[in-house]
């Protein structure tokens, strides 16, 4: 009797007529791109990070965490008496959360990370991981360990039938600003000087010195940029479920890691499509094997592709990593 | 200045002596020591002040009314601070001050060991918020429960699914948690044993995650008239505005850990209001004479009512041990076992009758369906 229910449940997807089914498809791909999207935003500052310096900063999903947090704190704090229209409070929220994470990137980095630049790879990850623990245990004494949640009025609610498919402001708002974003930051990388010298300094540390590129101010950028996407991609997240909680970073953290990864970690387009598949697996997994199984199917995915393509989806084609 | 001396030492003697006899009176009428295990100090010492609070109030009654036996009654207060090793040595100390028996005590990890050591030693123990259903599973002669267990909520909820709320169409989903999962069987068997609706939908869902979109599409296919979630509170607050988000508007009903304030937080007022919950009657909810006056007396020596439904089933484990000394006539453990089990039999409690089945637990089952009004407060379907 329970395995005849519960299988199908499971296969309930599949048994629908065509039209509903298609109608079920597109809605899944909407929701997983949107999800997908969130994920290529934090993945990028674990490639960006692990590209120029060849350390993985586990803090980073921490940075996304406390952006969204910090969000929060704009919204209901300053932001909530102004007389501003929506969308400005919404942006301003954003940028001050941008501002302040980048800054804490630069911090971080400074304090963290700088001092254990010539020590092993090892010692640069273990410094990290105290980062983490530290930003995610000040987060809760900050803000207490229980559910907060983005006030209602700061959500824009609207959302659209087409063609049978619900789809939200929210889901348009946050593909559409990832997007961008992603674009923006690949041309940032590949057309101007900067950009350069970032890929210049990818490549080799000691020869990007040799041509007169200033190492440090280098990495300085990239934990300008990585954070202060992970920060957007907080507030977009916040706005989206509405409910943050300060261990978020670790369940995102390691969901981006993984999606930098499937894209071959420490390059940007990489990470891009990793994020937009591991979104789309997931919802897939969930809606047509099992959502208790969505994980496992996730993971399974990322370890199957280590063995045979341990260098990521794109990982071979392009040769310098940024 | 002799005089007031031999004056002041005939007061001193006078003073002893009349001490000595008091004791001497009421050593003839030697106290019931009964044992109360809770969590007054940690994590839930909240729970445990309110259950001492509300045993307190029983016990004053009784001896205001002569006591049990003709004698008065006292209680042992033992703090298992909501740890499992602390219970251990709670449930030691009870067992050498000779207690009569022990109420207690509120986690079910928590009663779990103390209520193995009372076995051993042959204590009546009764549970007053320790729901778990492997507790009276293990053939233990000596535990009983005044609150219900898991699966009866369940029940519940099948009943009241199909009469109440006229569900055809069921879709039940869980977080894979023991106490999840548990509930979801237990909802799940009567129903598909009683025909009268069908569960088009059973899946799970796992816990901390934030998107549960694709569950949700899933389920909304299947057209179901009612959603029963038994998880906690923060995927239930995202479960609703998801869902609704779809625009699937089966009726949300929520197991008693789903739905409170965080509930309503997360999802919003606007999509939270309307949904329901199956849970134990608040104190503030009992229609008997018994609880009206309880809760009175209750209220004017706290101010406030006992804000979850548990302290009281701890007033009503004392008043059950109680019933069974004065109806058995004996403070032996054996006697008051045996008439817990076979002589006690709707004993007006304060949350309800009160019985015992064969292995300890609670008959009937007393649960209410709660709903958020529009302006975020929870108040019983009726």
């Amino acid at each position: 009797m329970r395995t005849g229910v519960a299988s199908a449940a499971a296969v309930s997807a599949w048994r629908l007529p065509c039209r509903v089914k298609m109608v079920v498809f597109l809605e899944q791909m909407v929701n997983g791109l949107t999800v997908g999207a969130v994920y290529s935003l934090v993945a990028l500052g674990y490639t960006m990070v692990y590209g120029v310096m060849r350390l993985i900063n586990f803090a980073h999903g921490d940075f996304f965490m406390l952006g969204s947090y910090l969000g929060y704190t704009m919204l209901v704090t300053v932001l909530a008496q102004s007389s501003l229209p929506l969308w400005v409070k919404l942006c301003l929220a954003t940028l001050i959360s941008m501002g302040a994470i980048s800054l804490l990137g630069v911090l971080v980095e400074r304090m963290a990370y700088r001092p254990l630049r010539k020590s092993s790879r090892l010692t640069a990850v273990v410094s990290a991981l105290g980062v983490s623990i530290f930003l995610q245990n000040a987060a809760m004494l900050i803000w207490g360990a229980r559910y907060q949640a983005y006030p209602p009025w700061s959500v824009p609610e609207a959302r659209w039938m087409l063609g049978g498919v619900h789809v939200s402001l929210m889901q348009l708002l946050i593909m559409g600003i990832s997007l961008v974003l992603m674009v923006g930051l690949y041309m940032f990388v590949q057309r101007t000087t900067v950009g350069a010298a970032i890929r210049a300094t990818a490549i080799d540390h000691d020869t990007a010195r040799l041509m007169g590129i200033d190492v440090d101010q280098i990495i300085r950028i990239i934990f300008v940029i990585g954070p202060g996407l992970g920060a957007i991609a907080g507030v977009l997240l916040g706005l989206y479920y509405r409910q943050i909680h300060f261990t978020v970073g670790w369940s995102y953290g390691l969901k981006a890691f993984t999606a930098a990864i499937l894209g071959g970690i420490g390059n940007i387009p990489g990470a891009m499509v990793g994020g937009m598949l591991l979104g789309i697996l997931e919802m897939l997994g969930a809606g047509y094997i099992s959502a208790a199984w969505k994980d496992v199917f996730v993971f399974l995915i990322l370890i199957l592709l280590l063995i045979f393509r341990p260098t990521g989806i794109l990982g071979e084609r392009v040769a310098e990593k940024v | 200045m002799k005089r007031s001396r031999s004056g002041l030492l005939l007061i001193a003697v006078a003073l002893v002596l009349s001490m000595s006899l008091g004791y001497y009176v009421m050593a003839a009428k030697e106290p019931i020591r009964i044992g109360l295990q809770a969590p007054i100090t940690g994590p839930w010492a909240y729970e445990g002040e309110m259950a001492r609070n509300c045993v307190q109030i029983v016990v004053d009654e009784v001896n205001k009314a002569g006591g049990l036996l003709g004698r008065p009654v006292e209680i042992v207060l033992g703090d298992d601070q909501g740890s499992p090793k602390q219970s251990a040595l709670v449930a030691q100390r009870m067992v050498s001050d000779k207690v009569v028996a022990v109420v207690g005590t509120y986690g079910s990890s928590i009663n779990d060991p103390a209520s193995a050591i009372y076995e051993r030693a042959e204590l009546v123990n009764i549970g007053y918020g320790s729901t778990a259903e492997k507790l009276t599973e293990q053939g233990r002669k000596y535990f009983f429960r005044t609150c219900f267990r898991d699966d009866k909520q369940g029940a519940f909820f099948a009943t009241f699914a199909v009469n109440k709320l006229k569900a055809k169409r069921i879709a039940i989903i869980h977080d894979n948690t023991t106490f999840g999962k548990g509930l979801a069987e237990a909802a799940r068997r009567p129903i598909v044993e009683q025909k009268k609706a069908e569960i088009v939908f059973y899946d799970a869902i796992t816990p901390g995650e934030r998107d549960f979109t694709a569950i949700l599409l899933n389920m909304g296919k299947q057209n179901p008239d009612v959603l029963y979630f038994t998880g906690y509170y923060s995927e239930a607050g995202l479960i609703i505005r998801q869902m609704r988000t779809l625009g699937i508007k089966a009726t949300f009903v929520g197991g008693n850990a789903a739905v409170n304030d965080e509930f309503v937080k997360i999802a919003g007022l606007n999509m939270a209001a309307g949904a329901l919950q199956t849970q134990e009657p608040l104190p503030t909810d009992l229609d008997y004479p018994q609880s009206k006056a309880f809760l009175a007396e209750y209220i004017r020596r706290h101010k406030e009512p006992p804000s979850s439904p548990w302290p009281v089933y701890a007033a009503d484990a004392f008043k059950a041990i109680a019933a069974a000394i004065e109806g058995s006539g004996s403070t032996d453990s054996k006697v008051l076992m045996n008439y817990l089990r076979n002589g006690l039999k709707d004993y007006p409690g304060i949350t309800g009758p009160i019985s015992f089945d064969a292995i300890g637990d609670r008959e009937g089952a007393i649960y209410l369906a709660y709903e958020v009004t529009t302006d975020g407060k929870f108040v019983p379907l009726r």
